[in-house]
């Protein structure tokens, strides 16, 4: 029986054998045999393997959001918490706002870095206030009853900054955000997945400002500064301590109707981590209090734009803290 | 859970037209490109034996590729949006269509083309009046691989800037918001469905009814 | 290439989880499709569902049938390996199966005649002799589950595409170029691989 096998993606399917052949060749059993045996062991090294991976003692787990300040933050809360003493496992990079929130709520993780505003607008859903106490004591108390502890803020907030080229500004004289409003159709906004739909986002630039762009489009978010020099977008929503900012000369847009709250950093734990682990509390809130505006924005340019490592860009931070060796 | 999906459709008509639209341009075109590509490069190949081993064990290469891998090699040279999405679905599509218009062609039976050749065609005639029409319901079922291929790696362009119906989907996921998902993932799969099953229609009906199996 | 010797170690633990899920998906869906496939060798409508369900699933752009079971599993590797094995069902089912059939009836009966029971006919004369055809839906099976554990990271699986996504995310193509290429190297090798024990399978089969 030979059949002409034309379609490739299957290789040819027909098997020749004219001949009658009881004993078939002890090579092919062999074969077999230990195909189905070497399936067998590594099914079984695998499940072990999974389980072991599983079980890893790790007393604290912490986690970050999609883009890079997350990344350095949450690599210096690990590192801080391990010249603690406390074990570490990290979980960096699990997604946008909600995904981490949600990782939290599940017990997938034990904390990670947050700002106090998107808390308050992006989780909770609350309404837009200034007051940076305000919001904090809100948020805090909030999140308490979900059993979720607001740690210390550190001193440096990252607020949207709406921005655009140099150029651009010169071009339509921008200053405010209220200017923007006015040529706001001409141009193209880029931004992250989340900034659609965020209350402080797209829908709160058009309610409080009347912003409508030309075209919006998302991207991923470490790719925004490229899409904004290559002149493919013209309007970013850039965070205040991006390094990329200052680098690419951008002109920061002001807020003059105050549409953002405070967004301080500050990291939410669990409470039964916090319980379990006295010391936890105090390494962290230690070491958000070194955490300045002028020096995250540094770490953060070192990362985009020197392409550093943020396990790298952290450790070099804490040793000139003295906090590890 | 649908109905979410559903209002959340019917409350962003244009920019769920827009991205569907995007979607359906870059597939298209990338299709387009790689057959305009990839039929007459197989059909050339196939002429020697070597040069059609070369193709073909390249091209199987290629078909290894994960389709995101391509699409992120793009980004530091060609930058973001639909120019570099589009050349990397285009090189996606090339593999499955350039193996099989080679293969089909060189299995073109041996005494066909001793006939056509006594008649006293030209190569070129050869080629488009004998070899290309018995080739091309394999062809054809290279250009179906394909252009699947192409409208799930669509999928992923969004996240280089691409647009598409995967905005939908990454939006989605970020803010945990299934309805948005939805409203991503099912016409993005009916998008898939859809053109398999016309592609398969189209198949069939160009296959001559000699040579159908099924 | 410096950032790859200065971080080799990030690389191999992605490679580790890449490779860990894939084996995972693969000997799932073998299992499966071994046993549909041996039924559907048997009974041609379960084949001709298999092949429409299988085909269905393959159709569906990796990243929406990830997204559509976030849903049901939330994200990371369980969801991940669910979408692997739908993805492989196709392939291996219609190979398994294709390649029973194939064997020639005398050797069955012949066997059968030898007072071989169904079972023994089975594991002694007719996967043998398929083993060929199975191998090489298997092959086929491999690079498509490396190519979406390279997606998955997206919904943090885990794995090589990792080190894409962060490498996109700082805008660092080092990061992109080692992530893209360690995965398609390890499609090729894994292809490769598999094509030699298909082929030397076949020779022996003949």
């Amino acid at each position: 029986m030979r059949r002409k096998g034309l379609l490739i993606d299957t290789g040819p399917v027909g098997i020749e054998n004219g001949q009658l052949q009881l004993l078939v060749g002890p090579a092919v059993k062999e074969a077999s045999v230990q195909c189905i045996g070497f399936i067998r062991v590594l099914a079984t090294a695998l499940a072990i393997a999974a389980l072991g991976a599983g079980s890893a003692v790790a007393q604290v787990r912490v986690g970050s959001k999609n883009f890079t300040e997350q990344f350095i933050v949450a690599e210096i809360y690990a590192q801080a918490l391990e010249a603690a003493g406390i074990k570490v496992e990290r979980k960096i990079n699990l997604g946008g706002t909600l995904i981490a929130h949600k990782a939290l709520e599940e017990k997938q993780i034990d904390l990670y870095p947050e700002y106090t505003g998107t808390m308050l607008l992006a989780v909770l859903k609350g309404e837009p206030m200034t007051d940076r106490k305000a919001v904090y004591d809100k948020v805090k108390a909030e999140y308490a009853a979900k059993g979720l502890v607001v740690l210390n803020e550190t001193p440096f907030q990252n607020t949207y900054n709406m921005v655009v080229r140099p150029e651009t500004a010169a071009q339509y004289k921008l200053e405010t955000l209220s200017d923007l409003a006015k040529v706001a159709k001409e141009l193209k906004v880029g931004a992250g997945p989340e900034f659609r739909d965020r209350k402080d986002g797209l829908p709160g630039l058009k309610a409080k400002y009347g912003i409508e762009f030309k075209e919006d489009l998302q991207m991923a978010i470490g790719l925004r500064y490229q899409a904004l020099a290559n002149k493919q977008i013209d309007v970013v929503n850039g965070y205040s301590t991006d390094g990329m900012i200052g680098a690419l000369k951008l002109k920061r847009l002001k807020d003059d109707r105050n549409l953002w709250p405070p967004y301080y950093l500050a990291p939410v734990v669990r409470k039964e981590a916090l319980d379990a682990n006295p010391k936890l509390a105090e390494a962290l809130n230690q070491v958000s209090a070194l955490l300045d505006e002028a020096s995250m924005t540094e770490m953060n340019y070192k990362v985009d734009g020197e392409k550093e490592e943020p396990k790298d860009v952290a450790r070099a931070f804490l040793k000139a803290k003295g906090i590890v060796r | 859970m649908f109905a979410d999906a559903w209002s959340y459709l019917a409350g962003h008509p244009r920019q769920f037209g827009a991205a569907l639209w995007t979607h359906v341009a870059l597939s298209a075109s990338a299709l387009a490109i790689a057959v305009a590509i990839a039929v007459p490069l197989g059909t050339w190949v196939a002429e020697t034996r070597r040069a059609a081993l070369v193709a073909i064990n390249a091209a199987n290469i290629g078909r290894t590729l994960p389709s995101l891998a391509i699409l992120a090699l793009m980004m530091p040279v060609l930058g973001t949006g639909f120019a570099p999405a589009l050349f990397a679905l285009t090189l996606l599509a090339l593999p499955p269509i350039l193996i099989n218009t080679c293969t089909a062609i060189r299995q073109v039976d041996a005494d066909v083309v001793d006939a056509a050749r006594g008649m006293g065609m030209t190569a070129m005639n050869l080629v488009r009046k004998v070899k290309l029409p018995i080739a091309l319901p394999v062809i054809f079922a290279g250009i179906r691989t394909a252009a699947i291929q192409v409208i799930s790696g669509a999928v992923l362009a969004a996240y280089i800037g691409g647009g598409g119906l995967g905005d939908f989907i990454t939006a989605g996921i970020a803010m945990m918001a299934v309805p948005q998902i939805l409203v991503g993932a099912i016409p993005a799969t009916l998008l898939a469905l859809g053109t398999d099953f016309l592609f398969g229609r189209l198949q069939r009906a160009l296959t001559p009814v000699g040579l159908r199996t099924g | 290439m410096n950032w790859l010797l200065g971080n080799w170690d990030q690389v191999l633990v992605a490679l580790g989880e890449h490779v860990a899920i894939s084996l995972t998906a693969l000997a799932i869906a073998s299992a499966l499709s071994l046993a549909i496939g041996i039924w559907a060798a048997r009974n041609e409508r379960v084949f001709n569902a298999a092949l429409a369900i299988g085909g269905i699933l393959y159709t569906i752009p990796t990243l929406a049938f990830l997204a559509l079971l976030i849903p049901v599993v939330g994200l990371g590797k369980t969801n991940a390996v669910i979408c692997m094995v739908a993805f492989s069902l196709l392939i291996m089912i219609r190979n398994v199966a294709t390649g029973i059939r194939a064997v020639p009836h005398d050797v069955v009966e012949a066997a059968e005649g030898m007072g071989m029971n169904r079972f023994e006919v089975l594991t002694r004369i007719e996967l043998p002799l398929a083993l060929p055809v199975i191998v090489a839906g298997l092959r086929i099976a491999t690079v498509t589950v490396i190519s979406v554990t390279v997606v998955a990271a997206y919904i943090n699986a885990g794995g090589l595409g990792t080190l894409i996504f962060a490498g996109i995310s700082n805008d660092f193509a080092p990061k992109i170029w080692t992530g893209a290429l360690t995965a398609c190297a390890l499609a090729v090798a894994a292809d490769l691989c598999l094509a030699r024990l298909e082929g030397w399978l076949r020779r022996r089969a003949s």
